[in-house]
């Protein structure tokens, strides 16, 4: 008996080197497989938080139905006119892009997903969403909302991934000002949980709160040009460059149906 | 045999602790989020005997380092070799407190929970602002790392009593077996 625990012990010590001394891409491997291992059990827990959520928001007196609808209808109308002028501003924007030989940038081809869970460590923002390899999913592909850039897939199992948030310290993206010149690059920050931080900006920057950041999307990047990243809080000149506090577009605390990003039409 | 079948629901309990602590919503204050993973850690800690927790330890570790990392050109910022030593660390402290208090206490058990998300969330501040650089610690910073860990001692005694429930045997055990309930 003593000598399987001694046997025992030595195995443990063996395996605890070994892990230790890892690879990062053996390491990836892992993770995306520590992600199989928990998807069915994410999903399920995800399927049955959305039901129970769900119960309260079904449930609407006849008076918030009509004023349900009659938002809804007046939105449907909103929407309707904006079309129309869309269309022409679409026609106009084909025509340039033919004149100027531009590629049509703007058309993805998205992958819709729901999001399952976020992580519940203290210093990264990252969400699970319930789609995977299986779905044309790879690592490092921009994630969106309706309302703007959310983040891209870090790892990738059959059935579920993982996404880190512009909001994570981590996800960096380069980033232009609305109506300037100025670009620098976007990330979260420990401190402030949710706010993105646009750095390497010129300290001479006028920049005024409410202006529009849109992603850069430089050469080799991994996000598209003129995603919406979020609207400028305030500006401050530090000691080499000047640093916007931006809050982001997309509502990323309270996420729950997403766009992975695959790739162009 | 017992042993094994009790390493066996634990380890499950991991796996649902894992995915249960990222469905749960945040705590208002300071964007704050409940730690279930060390929970069930301190439960494995306290109701199994060395060997066993050493493994139990291991996989904890592999389990948190893999669901906080993060691969930056090409290298993994944290890997595993903390994780590994963190939980190790902790599992031969709270085997021998389980010794000191002659075996398994919901109070102890409570105790080692806050104490070990203190310690986690703490340590990978520190961590990570000598990987970033920085030293960002704030009211805010504070209250993430503060309000988990005093959160923890009160959800700990329902999942403790919960488990003994789930494992109504003995572990087989050595001088302390003929103690009442579920000592080691």
């Amino acid at each position: 008996m003593k000598k399987l625990q001694i046997a025992a012990l030595a195995v443990l010590v063996v395996a605890i080197v070994s892990f230790c001394l890892l690879e990062a891409g053996t390491l990836s491997s892992l993770q995306s497989g520590l992600l199989g291992i928990l998807s069915p059990i994410t999903r399920s827990g995800g399927a049955v938080k959305k039901s129970i959520s769900g119960i309260g928001k079904d449930l609407m007196t006849l008076e918030q139905l009509q004023k349900e609808y009659d938002r809804t209808l007046a939105e449907n109308r909103r929407l309707r006119a904006e079309n129309s002028g869309l269309r022409d501003l679409q026609s106009d924007n084909e025509h340039l892009r033919q004149v100027l030989g531009y590629r049509e940038r703007s058309a993805f081809r998205l992958v819709p997903a729901a999001v399952l869970g976020h992580d519940a460590g203290a210093w990264w923002s990252t969400i699970k969403i319930n789609r995977g390899s299986k779905d044309g999913i790879a690592t490092d592909m921009p994630v969106i909302t309706d309302r703007g850039l959310v983040g891209k897939t870090t790892a990738v199992s059959s059935d579920m991934s993982e996404v880190v948030l512009i909001s994570d310290e981590n996800c960096k993206v380069a980033a232009k000002v609305e109506g300037t010149k100025e670009q620098g690059i976007s990330a979260g920050a420990r401190d402030t949980a949710g706010e993105l931080h646009l750095t390497f900006l010129s300290k001479l920057a006028d920049l005024q709160p409410g202006q529009k950041v849109y992603t850069a999307g430089v050469s080799g990047g991994i996000f598209p040009s003129g995603l919406a990243l979020g609207t400028v809080k305030s500006f401050h000149a530090r000691e080499l460059d000047g640093e916007a506090i931006l809050e982001p577009t997309a509502d990323l605390g309270d996420l729950e149906e997403v766009f992975v990003v695959t790739g162009a039409k | 045999m017992r042993q094994a079948l009790l390493f066996t629901i634990l380890l499950i309990l991991l796996l649902v602790s894992v995915a249960l602590q990222d469905l749960l919503p945040a705590i208002p204050i300071a964007q704050s989020r409940i730690q279930l993973l060390p929970i069930v850690f301190c439960f494995a800690m306290l109701a199994l005997p060395l060997l066993p927790a050493l493994y139990f330890a291991l996989i904890t570790a592999l389990v948190q380092g893999l669901l906080v990392l993060q691969i930056q050109a090409g290298h993994s910022e944290l890997g595993l070799t903390l994780p590994i030593v963190f939980f190790v660390s902790w599992a031969i402290v709270l085997q021998m407190s389980s010794e000191a208090t002659h075996g398994m206490r919901w109070e102890l058990h409570a105790a080692g929970c806050a104490l070990v998300i203190l310690t986690l969330l703490g340590g990978e501040f520190l961590v990570l602002c000598m990987k970033r650089g920085g030293f960002p610690l704030d009211v805010n910073i504070g209250l993430r790392i503060l309000i988990p860990a005093l959160v923890a001692p009160f959800i700990a005694p329902a999942l403790y009593f919960g488990l003994r429930g789930l494992v109504p045997f003995t572990p087989d055990a050595g001088p302390v077996a003929s103690q009442p309930s579920f000592n080691r």
